[in-house]
């Protein structure tokens, strides 16, 4: 508050100091100089006055002065001489001090009067700060001027910058927000907030540009080498700004293709369904993300299946990141901080997925005190709370969530009437700050599942995870991390009702993982990134028990599977010139499945049935079984025709030694997952990529059209009728399949302003093929077949409309055409009932999907001493109340078919939502 | 240190939202398919072997566009080459009496069709089918639910396939004592003679649903308490007494997977997380063109069956909507000659000679009215 009224009263002052800056008693000067060195000539001057001159004798090389002076007030003699010059003078009569500088006027006083309405006292001019010695400090008003090392040192062509950039109210770093130099030199900050940029020395203007935070503009007087931490504002609306329009530029400039960035704010925004905040859910409306419908796990990213997105929260890997049948995601708003999604230029960091990766980030704790927030849904309570364990120095975040969703079973269909849910998330983020090259970060995640379906069957599943991360900085040009951690993932099901057959199936899959990550800066022109990363995969594939001893079930348990993946990569940013920019990355990742394990083996050429195997061979403990490994290339290529318009272009190329097993069409929570092994190959893609990006009306509109084209290889399909669960040999149940997509998204982006928000339009194709030919069990004879989250046409508009500070609407709306779906051909009649009989799969589809929310929020009044802030959200989700098909089936009933479709949503859900902080 | 709590209270107002199930008739283009399809059980019994041999037919079409396949050469081989031939007793329906299969033999089905193609299932062995053990059945929730239970003393089993009849009895809601004879004048209206009566009737109803079940995942081969159907309260068939006849097929594992991915298909899809339903095939192959889909899957067994008979249980709201009426001698043209009701008993006006006729509508005196057959079945 305190830095936005300064800054605001600075402003001010610029404008206005011209009226009053003059009307001053000075000294009258006289003199004759011809050919004088200009600091000769000051010098002569602060004999004749008494004024102390400043001045940077840099800009006073080889400049002389011609001039004759004969008593004159010292301000009009200086103005005088330095008039053919770029210099200016700035004098301050009551200190006795001139300032010159180049070609801006040093400001020395504030207008008379000027804080006579204000109760601040003691506001003196900001003045260039001399005397730093190249220790950091923190940079927090603007207008200031900002001297970066020792004036002293000896000259170099070229110096580094680097820094942190922190929240100045809690501390936090920020990630993602851009450094802009002079328009020329640009730099990005990493997830904890660090910048490194190389610039000439000499005078500079800082902008810098983020999410969130306040456009901020520092001028420079850059020496050697040196450190600069510079605290920001958040972007805060209660004061109406000075609009200084500037570059938002980064998504022309940034050299990424296929990135979407949200921000919590950007992401709560968004209505959703029970106005339950949902990560995942916005995600899904970003061009080229898909889902199979409302009640789906995961997300489909450019034609790959849900399996193939690697999520990440905090560095660990979550296997399930839903809650309740996919519908809500089970992320707690109020941990997350942003969210980045991958879909072309994925890292060389990242790897083990073949189509995106998702990197969530949850939000460091206060450092300074503690607050929180506490919330009842309807469908979640909440509980936040963080602050400083050591302030300044160590902090915590903590949140929870639970539910009490039972009610919300009963909107779904009569079928689920009886049925039960429940779940629970816990997150705790702590942050030490040992000094200002160490940190260390430790994040715990856990959550859990259960639901009972109509009968007596009970349903659970979980996610733990824990990583502990050490961040060193070893020079200003070399930082590194290291993270260590443990992830894990189980669901069981328990049936009890009948004694006999009374069970219990039980999944598990847990990693532990390693990762050493370095950011070399060499210099503006080259970076490395480089590091190697590691993971322990053991997984059980199912485990089937008696639930008590009445039972009569046959333990039965699937061998536990081991395996170990490594990674080396090395990533080289060069950019030879402002305007063009390359990454060029290259991972190479291998993979051991590892004994002890049982492994069958097939007669070779042919297909892999019980009737080809040839034999089973055991593996003892550690022995590697085979191996898989091979190279993983991410390039990417960026042209800046102008600053607001560049052409961008990538090629990918990913393996993924873990597969999810699912034959339903949507994912559902209780599918399995399985490595790679002798018979299952890792599954490979490549994705060829080209961009443009178009910035207008001084970048407040982004455009951007971006068009793939990804291949997959070894994708994992199903023969007709193949069982999944508790089966020994899935190999002889699965059909390798090729894939291929394409697509082109469309993009219009308006991130400020009173009406902000985002349209995109998608077209893309995802085509499957059985890849085995002559080898049996082809589906659709070999040929290709849409897959089940195909759906060419994708329309999404996501606005919002600020009427003013307290009141705006938010609207979003979906349009999609239908998915694939397999209709019958014929009807027959068996076993007393007229039946249906299928062939090619998904040649039809649902009929379209369309649906609209709308949302108000309306915020309470703004003063600043009330005990309460409030606001209301009052939205309706599916507006229309349109029963959007969520599937199309046709079941045998009393001898007769009958078609039915199938809608989770069957009309509008109002919400209300009242918030209260104080 | 200041602390700001975040409370946050959501309302909900009002919904009457839900998810929700609709008729749903896609537009789907007619393709002809007339594939074969072949049902049965070849029954290693000493009791009558049927195997059905049907067509495909349109998406568009009902069960009235069933064909049957007439005039089609069908023999069962054994693999120590004897041959048996079916002899069509209707359309599409080939029998025997006795096909007398031995255990130690395997044996398939061998199809000529008239246009001239073959098909030929794969040999299969002979299964013993094992007695069952009881019919169960429990009031749950107000409804019925049966059950089968059985056992294989020799855990060999594992595989079992049921089908069942059911036969219930039905009472009219009045007892009619008297009818309308256009032959008996002046009064047109007489006794009920025994065999005209119209009170009692039963009605039969098969299976529609496959039922199966497996004790592969058990340590012994028992089967417990295997849902067979469900009488929803109020239903008619509990309404006098109820009974089902179940016949049980021992069958392996091949022939539970085609029954279970045919449920699968066509009875277990309209859930969130649906199998995805695709191609079914069977053991029968077509021999001239074998990229021809055949569907069915033939199995050899004993067949091995149990009668239950379950009394209407407290409680049991079966109820029907009936009135009496009053007609008056007069009016019997208008209201019973044309069979628009149909008289229960005599009435005396009060304090007059005239008697006048307690009527009903046909649904509440005449069983035969709601489907039922008068003639009451040997086993009753």
């Amino acid at each position: 508050m305190r830095a936005a009224l300064n800054l605001f009263l600075s402003v001010l002052l610029a404008i206005s100091c011209q009226n009053f800056c003059s009307a001053q008693n000075l000294p009258a000067v006289s003199g004759r100089y011809e050919k004088t060195g200009a600091e000769d000539f000051f010098k002569d001057l602060e004999k004749q006055t008494g004024f102390y001159f400043y001045y940077d004798t840099a800009q006073l090389d080889s400049l002389y002065i011609d001039i004759l002076i004969e008593k004159e007030p010292l301000d009009v003699a200086l103005s005088k001489a330095l008039q053919p010059t770029l210099l200016k003078s700035g004098i301050d009569a009551a200190d006795k001090k001139v300032y010159i500088t180049s070609r801006v006027t040093m400001l020395t006083a504030l207008p008379a009067g000027f804080y006579t309405k204000t109760d601040i006292t003691g506001a003196t001019a900001d003045i260039a700060d001399y005397g730093f010695d190249g220790k950091s400090r923190k940079a927090i008003a603007e207008n200031k001027i900002h001297e970066i090392g020792n004036k002293n040192a000896p000259f170099k062509p070229s110096v580094l910058l680097s820094g942190v950039i922190r929240s100045v109210r809690t501390g936090e770093p920020f990630p993602n927000v851009s450094i802009l130099i002079d328009d020329s030199y640009s730099a990005i900050s990493d997830t904890y907030g660090n910048y490194s940029i190389n610039i000439p020395p000499g005078k500079h203007e800082l902008h810098i540009i983020g999410f969130g935070i306040r456009e901020t503009h520092l001028t420079l007087q850059v020496y050697a080498d040196g450190r600069m931490d510079i605290d920001l504002q958040e972007q805060i609306p209660t004061l109406k700004e000075v609009v200084v329009s500037s570059a938002r530029t980064r998504n022309v400039r940034n050299i990424q293709m296929g990135v979407s960035r949200l921000s919590i704010d950007e992401i709560k925004r968004v209505p959703t369904v029970f106005g339950e905040t949902d990560i995942l859910r916005v995600i899904t409306t970003l061009p080229g993300v898909k889902t199979v419908g409302e009640a789906s796990t995961g997300f489909n990213v450019r034609g790959g299946s849900a399996d193939q997105n690697l999520i990440l929260f905090n560095e660990n890997t979550i296997y399930n990141p839903s809650h309740f049948f996919g519908m809500f995601s089970a992320f707690n708003p109020e941990i997350v901080k942003d969210v980045e999604l991958y879909k072309s230029s994925v890292p060389a960091k990242y790897g083990g997925r073949l189509s995106s990766v998702l990197d969530i980030n949850s939000r460091e704790g206060n450092k300074k005190k503690i607050s929180g927030s506490a919330g009842i849904g309807l469908v979640t309570s909440r509980l936040q709370l963080e602050g400083p364990i050591v302030k300044d120095k160590t902090s915590f975040i903590f949140g929870g969530r639970t539910t009490y969703a039972n009610w919300l079973i009963d909107l779904l269909p009569d079928d689920y009437d009886k049925s039960r849910a429940s779940f629970q998330d816990l997150n705790l983020g702590i942050t030490h700050n040992i000094d200002s090259n160490n940190n260390i970060y430790l994040n715990g995640y856990y959550s859990r599942d259960q639901f009972k379906l109509n009968e007596d069957t009970t349903y659970g599943y979980a996610n733990r995870n824990f990583s502990l991360k050490w961040q060193h900085r070893f020079s200003r040009r070399l930082q590194g991390e290291i993270i260590g951690g443990y992830d894990y993932y189980k669901y069981d099901i328990k049936s009890g009702e009948n004694y006999v057959n009374a069970f219990k199936l039980f999944f598990d899959i847990r990693q532990y993982f390693g990762k050493i990550n370095f950011v070399y800066y060499h210099s503006q022109r080259h970076g490395f990134d480089f590091g190697l990363n590691t993971v322990a995969y053991k997984l059980q594939p199912g485990t089937f028990e008696p639930l008590n001893s009445n039972s009569l079930v046959r333990p039965d348990t699937i061998n536990t599977e081991r395996a170990l993946e490594n990674a080396l990569y090395l990533s080289h940013r060069f950019t030879p010139t402002n305007k063009l920019s390359f990454t060029t990355g290259l991972r190479y990742s291998f993979y051991s499945f590892l004994g002890p394990q049982s492994v069958s083996y097939y007669a070779q050429g042919q297909p892999l049935t019980d009737d080809t195997r040839q034999s089973t061979i055991h593996y003892a403990k550690g022995k590697f079984i085979n191996n898989y490994h091979g190279p993983e290339i991410r390039f990417t290529l960026r042209y800046a025709f102008t600053p607001d318009f560049s052409v961008k272009a990538g090629y990918n190329t990913q393996r993924q030694y873990i597969h999810l097993l699912s034959n339903t069409t949507a994912i559902s929570p209780t599918d399995i997952w399985k490595l790679s092994d002798p018979n299952i190959r890792p599954q490979q893609g490549d994705q060829l990529s080209l961009g443009f990006y178009k910035n207008f009306r001084s970048n407040t509109i982004e455009t951007s059209v971006e068009a793939y084209y990804k291949n997959i290889k070894d994708y994992l399909d199903y023969k007709p009728g193949a069982n999944l669960l508790m089966n020994h040999n899935i190999e002889t149940d699965v059909i390798r399949t090729k894939g291929k997509a394409y697509g082109i998204e469309l993009l219009i982006k308006k991130p400020v302003g009173k009406l902000n928000g985002w349209v995109g339009y998608t077209y893309s194709r995802i085509l499957l093929r059985s890849a085995e030919a002559g080898l049996g069990s082809m589906v659709n004879d070999g040929d290709f077949y849409p897959a089940n989250y195909d759906k060419p046409h994708d329309f999404v508009l996501a606005g919002n409309f600020r009427i003013n500070h307290r009141f705006s609407l938010s609207l979003n709306s979906t349009y999609s055409t239908g998915r694939p779906i397999t209709y019958p051909i014929g009807k027959f009649y068996y076993d007393g009932a007229e039946r249906v009989l299928y062939s090619d799969r998904n040649q039809y589809r649902i009929p379209d999907y369309y649906r609209t929310d709308f949302a108000m929020n309306i915020d309470g009044n703004h003063k600043v001493h009330q005990k309460t802030h409030n606001s209301w959200t009052i939205g309706v989700y599916n507006l229309l109340g349109r029963r959007n098909p969520y599937s199309v089936y046709f079941v045998s009933e009393n001898g007769r078919v009958n078609g039915y479709q199938l809608s989770i949503f069957g009309s509008a859900i109002p919400f209300i939502n009242y918030n209260i902080r104080f | 240190m200041p602390k700001i709590f975040n409370i946050i209270w959501i309302f909900l107002l009002p919904a009457f939202f839900a998810g929700c199930k609709d008729i749903y008739l896609p537009e789907i283009p007619s393709t002809t398919t007339n594939f074969l399809v072949v049902e049965g059980v070849l029954n290693a019994g000493n009791e009558p072997t049927a195997i059905r041999i049907t067509r495909t037919y349109d998406i568009n079409g009902n069960i009235g566009d069933l064909q049957g396949e007439p005039n089609a050469i069908v023999t069962v081989e054994g693999n120590d080459n004897s041959s048996r031939a079916l002899t069509m007793t209707s359309i599409g329906t080939y029998q025997s009496n006795n096909l007398a299969l031995s255990a130690n033999n395997e044996y398939r089905l061998r199809i000529k069709t008239r246009d001239g193609k073959e098909y030929l299932s794969n040999y299969i062995k002979v299964k013993a089918t094992p007695e069952i053990d009881s019919i169960s059945y429990k009031l749950q929730d107000g409804n019925m639910q049966l059950y089968v239970n059985t056992h294989d003393p020799a855990n060999n089993t594992r595989y079992y396939k049921w089908s069942y009849e059911e036969t219930w009895e039905i009472n009219s809601a009045f007892y009619s004592m008297i009818i309308y004879d256009k032959n008996a004048p002046p009064k047109f209206i007489r006794d009920r003679k025994p065999e005209e009566e119209v009170y009692r009737c039963w009605k039969y109803n098969k299976s529609s649903t496959i039922l199966f079940g497996s004790s592969a995942k058990l340590t012994n081969d028992i089967i417990f308490e295997q849902p067979l159907n469900i009488i929803r309260n109020g239903d008619e068939r509990l309404s006098v007494r109820y009974s089902i006849l179940l016949k049980q097929y021992a069958m392996d594992k091949d022939a539970y997977e085609f029954f279970s991915l045919m449920k699968k298909n066509t009875e277990s899809l309209g859930s969130i997380f649906d199998a995805q339903p695709s191609e079914i095939r069977g053991n029968i192959k077509c021999v001239t063109d074998p990229d021809e889909i055949v569907i069915g899957y033939i199995s050899a067994s004993t067949v091995t069956q149990k009668r239950l008979f379950i009394s209407r249980p407290a409680g049991w709201s079966f109820r029907q909507l009936c009135e009496t009426k009053i007609v008056t001698p007069d009016s019997i043209d208008y209201f019973i000659a044309n069979g628009a009701y149909i008289p229960i008993q005599e009435e005396i006006r009060m304090g007059t000679p005239i008697v006048d006729y307690q009527s009903s509508t046909p649904a509440c005196v005449d069983c035969r009215e709601r489907g039922g057959n008068l003639q009451q079945p040997a086993y009753w």
